[in-house]
């Protein structure tokens, strides 16, 4: 039957280089900045947050709504202990001799275990009170400690790994190690628990270059040992446990566990890489070097999804997940320079409310009409959803209901409307088709893109009017076209139609360059650019000869 | 009709060419060969080696290897010495399906539920309820394949079941719509008709037709001659007025009371003069007037009113006529009887008379006619909008953007509904309430050859649309749904036409086992809701898709579409010594498309649009698009003389896959791989573009999708190389296999069958040619719709051609075209046919062993082999269940009896009328429209010992046949 009138639809170009990709879009959601600095500007070593484990079913509801609420930074002598929902710091605990090490929240959040320059290694209470209360202090460990880990699945079991090449395993009611591990020849600066069922399996790594798995029901030596060329900085092991990631140098190693081999070695990195962490529920792995470039990978074939540059050599970061979905909330990155910031994705009712107030301060800025306007927008949105609410309060006994106060029923929005067409489509569907070019090149309105010009210019052609859209123009109104063609022309994507219109251009007013300076100037600037492309495509087409006769070289 | 094979073996197309057995050193045959085909079999059995020399050698017994892996010797002996197997099948032509609906008014039964359309060779009659066509009627038109047509058509007024026919050369069929009855039987009038209209008269107590005929001969001018049946056979009839001019239309209304013809700018009203009461004198005297006509007559409407007098009889009260212009404008005569004096016999002044104008139209008025109450006039006509005219007010309403020109309008005798015929060979019924369609019909959306030009045509214009079919219709069958055929189509006849080539932006999906158009999908660019002509008048081109295939599952669908700009925009960019022709390919734009065909052919969804597939310094033509028959994959072959392949992968970014709304992962197309073509003579691109020849290539890929055939090169120079798919290496180069420009190459088993001037067919394996016709007509529109089909199943394949013809330069109108079946191993054609209409497309059907051919009349022939028929259409009556439908109780309401039914049918129909009395409601649902291929698809599953139970095939059949229960 009688068609639809559709709006022209906008030029499908080819592909660009380097398209927005959403999942590009997804990492730069994460916005609204905050910067913290630490005392004295000390480094940011390490952040962490308490990742939710099946296993503390026990603790109790207070305890379960604090869970997800914090995480700890650590920084200097001190770990400094945040909140997830407001972003703020909430205590301080400084109670160490020298540097601190690897402050870690446990899943249950009440307690926490940090590792020192000292060798002491520390467990705090991070409940009541603003003093952090000691509760344990083991000092075995000769050298520093650089990592400890709380066990995914029982409470009490943590590991630490130290520069005295050891690493052990912790009850927390007893004053020795339950296990040590010794086989490292160097310092170890990295472990974590495997995570899964198998949580007795360790992995770490070391700077005498290798990643070793250690088994604690086999406690002699390591089960599997894995040879890189640089020091190890960093081990994450991923969530379906089989497969382990290892920082070393500039490069990222996945190795597989079942296979006892080397998967890959990611190398996007221009320095070393410091730190991993898991994101979007285990899919993506992101990653900060000391390039100051945080990179986001997938995890099937190991390719940049985003990337992002901050200004200082990044020490760690943490992408901290909250919620009941566990979804993405705080990209925290601590910096050499001792800023940690802190990118935040709004998601749900919070993400409409922060929009919302963006729109009304910018309704602010622009003045008292654009304000009238959104409050007017705003209370018919609160009509529909009281309309809505007594609809469904009804039932279907009723067909509309009409809220107290409105001037008009909101009724009929499912209706299928017509797509209302822009003025400049309108013109060009009834055929006035100059008007409907003067109206896209207007730099005010609303439709001024260049590639709506082009739509318009390319549908012009395929209606033969592109003649009649030019005609018969003064002075004044070509202008726009000229400056529009001379500032496209070189885009391989416009170029073709820039010259068709050109041409048409010379053709209709080249009579009356004579009487009009503007114009002559307008033309002369036009003939300079083209000019300039020649030269370009002679470069061109003289290198593309050499290239040529060196390939016939390289072929014989 | 048919031809034969005379002594020579030549037909009406084709010349045999003569080769002494043996001949090896025939320079037809000389080739370079520098080495051979290491591998071609399907499965993948190397040749042994026989470069032992470096020239081929003929042996006695070469090991054929058949796609299924059967081998078996063969003696391929010298050429001409082919053994030729007698027991051939014999290859059948079915009856020709479908048409052309011609510019004649559709008629309404009595009791609108039929639908009675003309076609160019037939008359059908479709149901309203469903739009199912129950009866086609074929008419023998054309008689000496001279250029024979049927000017009208119209119901009698005394028996409804009753058209009358009348072709242009005085034929003149009574034909009874019910039964198909009196097609054999015309009357004749031996002159040339011109127009016709019946009107039923009273003759003292009997009614009769009266066959009101305008016709003329070279030697007398131009009478209206009154006819009743009697007069008919006689072939005479009753002088009513002679012409001095050459008048085009003739209407008459109010049971023959007032006549209305129209020439030129003129129109001439016929009053019947007053009789007396009871005189049944056959003698009709009219009174006729002249009044002039602003513009040039080219559609007509009378609406008259009729009062009772004291005496019982009728007559006439008020008479208005509406004569819509070739301008555009509409002029309303309002009660022109009134206004004629009665004594000024003859020409009237114009002066006079004024009619009231209206005008909204750009070009003529195709069709204008008056409501049923009078107070409206609706008309159409080439901006596909019908308007719709409040006469006291001449407020308009619209309704736009139809799909084709509007041609014929009809306004039922009660009102209610209207049907229109619109030129992309579609009727539709439409309700004036609501303005919604009721009823669609829709033919085969091909170009024809018209019989007579547009009315457009009657006011010179910026352009005239071109009236010869220049290049043959693309098609493709779906082989996951044979009965599916993907046609390239436009936006109805005349804006194919439009400029230039034909524009044909759009695929209409046709259903050959309903016989109807299922859908049309955009396949180029296409505005149906903007104006059709430019701001100074000319048509806007569209582009042409020029290649369509289909990969092997049918699961894809690849498509080629062109568009250049029309001289007339290209004019002011040549510059220096470039050509209009050169200015004009600089700005062509062609595409490549990949599109996803959902699973049962109704959607089809643009996956990958390729902008540059085949480039050089500016785009080239694609010259051949090929599938891979067992896998997703695509050839191309382009003018810049390289062959890519194309393969779908799924679409990654940044190594995530890329889902679609439901998940599914998105599939991309991308070249494969580049292979470019050894050219012959000049090898440089750059250099001498402009004088370059054009050249031509076509491709193909083999049975078992290991190699692909491609050919290209300079007219006469063209070589064939085989391309190893796997590998994209060129294997083999076959040099003079084509005379002139290379149309078409196909690959059979192991031999190639190349068209171009030639027809060849050349065995690659035993690298011999088995034989080789060449085309007698070799003109350049001709060789373009010389076509090539090959079906793998009946290892045949056929060539259509146009058949050669002094008077015809063009393809136009009369231009014969012949097909000839030919076995892959016998040179001697199995099946030779003369279509007196152009062939523009053959391809092979799909899952049987036959052809089907579509012909320029925009009908659908299928060739066969035996006995087998593919599954086409067969009217409803056909079928046996024409007159379920025909439930109402009234005892006078007709009965469409029944040609073949059968036993059994009549049986079931007696069974439905049973459930009738039981159910008694919703009477106008068809019980039983079972297409016979369900029929045969649960009774040739498998051998008579094989069947399933009985009782399954009970219930499957009463399960087709019996009608849905019904919900209470």
């Amino acid at each position: 039957m009688a068609a639809q009138v559709l709006p022209l639809p906008q030029l499908k170009l080819p592909m660009g280089p380097s398209p927005v990709t959403p999942e590009q879009r997804y990492w730069k959601s994460f916005r609204s900045q905050k910067s913290h600095t630490s005392t004295a500007a000390w480094p940011i070593s390490h952040i962490s947050f308490p990742a939710t484990a099946g296993a503390t079913s026990s603790s109790s509801l207070v305890a379960a709504a604090k869970v997800n609420d914090l995480f700890a930074v650590t920084s200097g002598p001190r770990v400094d202990i945040f909140s997830i929902r407001k972003r703020e710091l909430l205590k301080t605990i400084g109670r160490f001799d020298s540097e601190a090490h690897s402050g870690e929240i446990r899943a249950d959040g009440r307690v926490l275990v940090a590792g020192e320059d000292s060798g002491k290694m520390q467990v705090f209470d991070v409940g009541g009170g603003t003093r952090a209360v000691i509760l344990k202090t083991w000092h075995i460990h000769k050298q520093p400690v650089w990592a400890t880990k709380w066990s995914p699945t029982e409470l009490t079991t943590l590991m630490s790994a130290s520069d005295d090449k050891t690493v052990r395993l912790w009850d927390l009611p007893s004053n020795n190690p339950s296990l040590t591990f010794t086989g490292h020849s160097d310092y170890v600066r990295s472990g974590a628990f495997m995570p899964g069922g198998n949580s007795n399996i360790l992995v770490t790594g070391s700077y005498d270059e290798t990643v070793r798995v250690w088994d604690a029901r086999a406690s002699s030596s390591s089960v599997l040992t894995f040879k890189h060329a640089d020091p190890i900085e960093d081990v994450l092991p991923l969530p379906s446990g089989t497969t382990i990631l290892a920082a070393s140098g500039s490069a990222i190693s996945v190795l597989d566990l079942v296979a006892a081999k080397p998967l890959r070695l990611i190398t996007n990195h221009q320095k070393t890489v410091t730190t991993l962490s898991l994101a979007s529920n285990g899919r993506r792995v992101i990653s900060g070097s000391l390039d100051g470039h945080v990179k986001v990978f997938e995890t099937s074939g190991w390719n940049v999804v985003s990337s992002s540059k901050y200004p200082s050599p990044i020490l760690s970061l943490s992408v901290i997940a909250a919620g009941a979905t566990q979804e993405d909330r705080h990209l925290a990155v601590g910096m050499q320079s001792g800023v940690l910031s802190l990118r935040t994705r709004l998601s749900g009712a919070a993400a409409n409310k922060a929009r919302e107030r963006a729109a009304e301060e910018a309704a602010r800025d622009i003045g008292t009409e654009a304000l009238e306007r959104l409050d007017a927008q705003k209370a018919k949105r609160k009509r529909r959803e009281l309309t809505s609410k007594a609809m469904d309060l009804l039932g279907e006994s009723v067909d509309a209901a009409i809220p107290a106060g409105a001037s008009r029923t909101p009724g009929a929005r499912g209706s299928k409307r017509a797509v209302k067409l822009k003025p400049w489509q309108r013109d060009f569907r009834e055929g006035r088709y100059a008007s409907a070019l003067d109206r896209v090149l207007d730099p005010s309105s609303n439709d001024f893109h260049s590639q709506t010009v082009l739509t318009l210019l390319v549908a012009l052609r395929h209606r033969s009017a592109l003649r009649d859209a030019l005609k018969d123009r003064d002075e004044v109104t070509v202008l726009p076209i000229l400056k529009w063609v001379r500032k496209h022309l070189p885009s391989t994507r416009f170029s073709s139609i820039c010259i068709d219109v050109a041409f048409h251009l010379l053709d209709l007013y080249s009579e009356y360059v004579g009487g009009s300076t503007v114009l002559a100037s307008q033309f002369r600037m036009l003939y300079g650019r083209v000019k300039l492309e020649v030269e370009k495509s002679q470069m061109a087409i003289m290198t593309g000869g050499m290239v040529e006769s060196l390939m016939v070289g390289g072929a014989e | 009709m048919g031809s034969h094979i005379d002594a020579n073996g030549d037909t009406a197309s084709l010349k045999k060419r003569k080769r002494g057995p043996k001949d090896e050193a025939s320079p037809l045959i000389k080739r370079h060969q520098s080495k051979s085909l290491s591998k071609h079999s399907t499965n993948g059995v190397p040749e042994e080696d026989r470069k032992a020399n470096g020239t081929p050698t003929r042996r006695s017994k070469v090991i054929v290897l058949d796609t299924d892996g059967d081998v078996e010797l063969a003696d391929s002996g010298p050429v001409g010495e082919l053994v030729v197997r007698k027991a051939h099948a014999t290859w059948k032509l079915s009856n020709p399906m479908g048409g052309r609906m011609l510019d004649i008014d559709p008629m309404f039964s009595a009791d609108e539920r039929y639908l009675v359309l003309t076609y160019n060779t037939s008359l059908q009659v479709y149901t309203t309820e469903d739009s199912l066509l129950v009866r086609r009627i074929p008419l023998p038109v054309t008689r000496s394949g001279d250029g024979d047509f049927i000017v009208s058509a119209a119901l009698s007024k005394i028996s409804p079941e009753h058209v009358w026919v009348g072709c242009n050369d005085g034929r003149v069929w009574r034909i009874n719509w019910t039964t198909g009855a009196g097609a054999e039987t015309p009357y004749e009038i031996n002159k040339y008709v011109l127009d016709m209209d019946i009107q039923s008269m009273e003759y003292g107590d009997v009614t009769k037709d009266v066959l009101l005929v305008l016709q003329t001969s070279e030697s007398t001018p131009a009478t209206i001659v009154a006819y009743d049946e009697e007069d008919l056979s006689k072939g005479e009839g009753t002088l009513l007025h002679t012409f001095e001019e050459k008048p085009n239309l003739l209407r008459s209304a109010a049971n023959g009371k007032v006549v209305v013809a129209t020439s030129g700018s003129t129109f001439h009203v016929g009053i019947l003069k007053h009789k007396k009461k009871g005189v049944d004198s056959p003698e009709l005297e009219y009174r006729f007037y002249s009044i002039g006509v602003p513009d040039l007559a080219a559609s007509l409407d009378i609406r008259t009113t009729l009062k009772t007098t004291k005496k019982g009889a009728t007559e006439l009260q008020q008479v208005d006529v509406v004569i819509g212009g070739a301008r555009g404008g509409i002029y309303l005569y309002s009660d022109i009887a009134a206004k004629l004096t009665p004594e000024g016999h003859g020409a009237v002044k114009a002066a006079s008379i004024q009619p009231r104008k209206y005008h909204w139209h750009r070009k003529a008025v195709h069709s204008v006619k008056w409501s049923a109450d009078g107070n409206y006039l609706i008309s159409g006509g080439y901006e596909q909008v019908l308007v719709l005219w409040q006469v006291d007010t001449s407020k308009v309403n619209f309704l736009p953007h139809l799909s084709g020109c509007i041609e014929n309008i009809v306004v039922s005798s009660q009102g209610s509904s209207y049907a229109i015929h619109l030129d992309d060979n579609s009727t539709m019924i439409i309700s004036t309430e609501e303005m919604k369609p009721t009823t669609y019909i829709s033919g085969i959306q091909s170009l024809i050859l018209g019989d007579h030009p547009s009315k457009d045509a009657m006011v010179r214009r910026v352009w005239k649309p071109t009236d010869e079919i220049s290049q043959p219709l693309v098609t493709a069958i779906n082989p996951a749904n044979p009965s599916q055929m993907f046609l390239c189509v436009g936006n109805g006849q005349q804006a194919t036409l439009g400029g230039g080539g034909p524009s044909t932006p759009q695929v209409q999906v046709f259903d050959t086992s309903s016989f109807r158009g299922v859908t049309k999908h955009v396949f180029a660019r296409t505005n149906p809701t903007d104006a059709n002509i430019t701001n100074h008048g000319a048509p806007i081109v569209e582009p042409t898709v020029t290649k369509l295939a289909f990969s092997g599952d049918g699961k894809w669908l690849a498509s080629v579409d062109e568009w250049q700009p029309p001289r007339a925009d290209t004019e002011v960019f040549i510059t220096g010594k470039k050509t209009a022709e050169e200015v004009r390919r600089e700005r062509r734009e062609i595409y490549l498309k990949f599109w996803e065909v959902s699973a049962d052919g109704s959607a089809v969804e643009l996956v990958t649009r390729i902008e540059e597939a085949h480039h050089t310094k500016q785009q080239e033509t694609i010259l051949g698009l090929a599938s891979d028959p067992t896998s997703a994959r695509f050839a191309t072959i382009g003018e810049d003389g390289v062959v890519r392949t194309w393969t779908s992968k799924f679409r990654k970014r940044d190594g995530i896959a890329v889902t679609g709304q439901d998940g599914q992962q998105l599939r991309a197309w991308t070249c494969s791989q580049t292979i470019s073509l050894p050219v012959s003579g000049q090898q440089d691109l750059t250099i001498g573009l402009s004088e370059r020849p054009p050249r031509s290539g076509a491709l193909a890929f083999s049975e078992d999708g290991s190699i692909i055939f491609a050919a290209f090169g300079e007219p006469s120079e063209a070589v064939v190389v085989a391309i190893d798919t796997e590998t994209g290496a060129i294997r083999d180069t076959i040099y003079n296999m084509f005379r002139g420009d290379v149309r078409s190459i196909k690959s059979l088993g192991s031999c190639l069958i190349m068209l171009s001037e030639d027809l060849t067919v050349y065995d690659v394996v035993s690298d011999e040619l088995l034989y080789s016709f060449s085309l007698k007509e070799t003109s350049r529109p001709a060789k373009r719709l010389a076509q090539l089909a090959v079906n793998y199943e009946s290892r045949s394949f056929a060539v259509a051609a146009p058949v050669p013809n002094e008077d015809l330069k063009l393809m136009r109108k009369g231009t014969q075209s012949e097909l000839l079946v030919f076995s892959i191993e016998d040179s001697e054609p199995q099946l030779v046919h003369t279509f007196s209409n152009l062939i523009t497309a053959v391809y092979p059907a799909i899952s049987s062993s036959g052809f089907v051919v579509v012909d320029a009349a925009a009908q659908l022939w299928s060739v066969a082999e035996g006995a087998e028929q593919p599954p086409m259409l067969r009217p409803l009556a056909e079928l046996g269940v024409g007159d379920a439908a025909d439930t109402d109780k009234q005892p006078g309401s007709m009965d469409l009896a029944l040609g073949d039914a059968d036993a059994s049918d009549d049986e079931m129909q007696d069974g439905d009328q049973d459930v009738e009395m039981d159910v008694d409601d919703d009477y106008d649902v068809h019980q039983a429209v079972v297409a016979p291929e369900r029929l045969t698809e649960i009774f040739n599953t498998a051998p008579s010992f094989a069947m399933p139970p009985i009782e399954d095939i009970f219930y499957q059949v009463a399960g087709l046949y019996a009608p849905k229960p019904v919900r209470t």
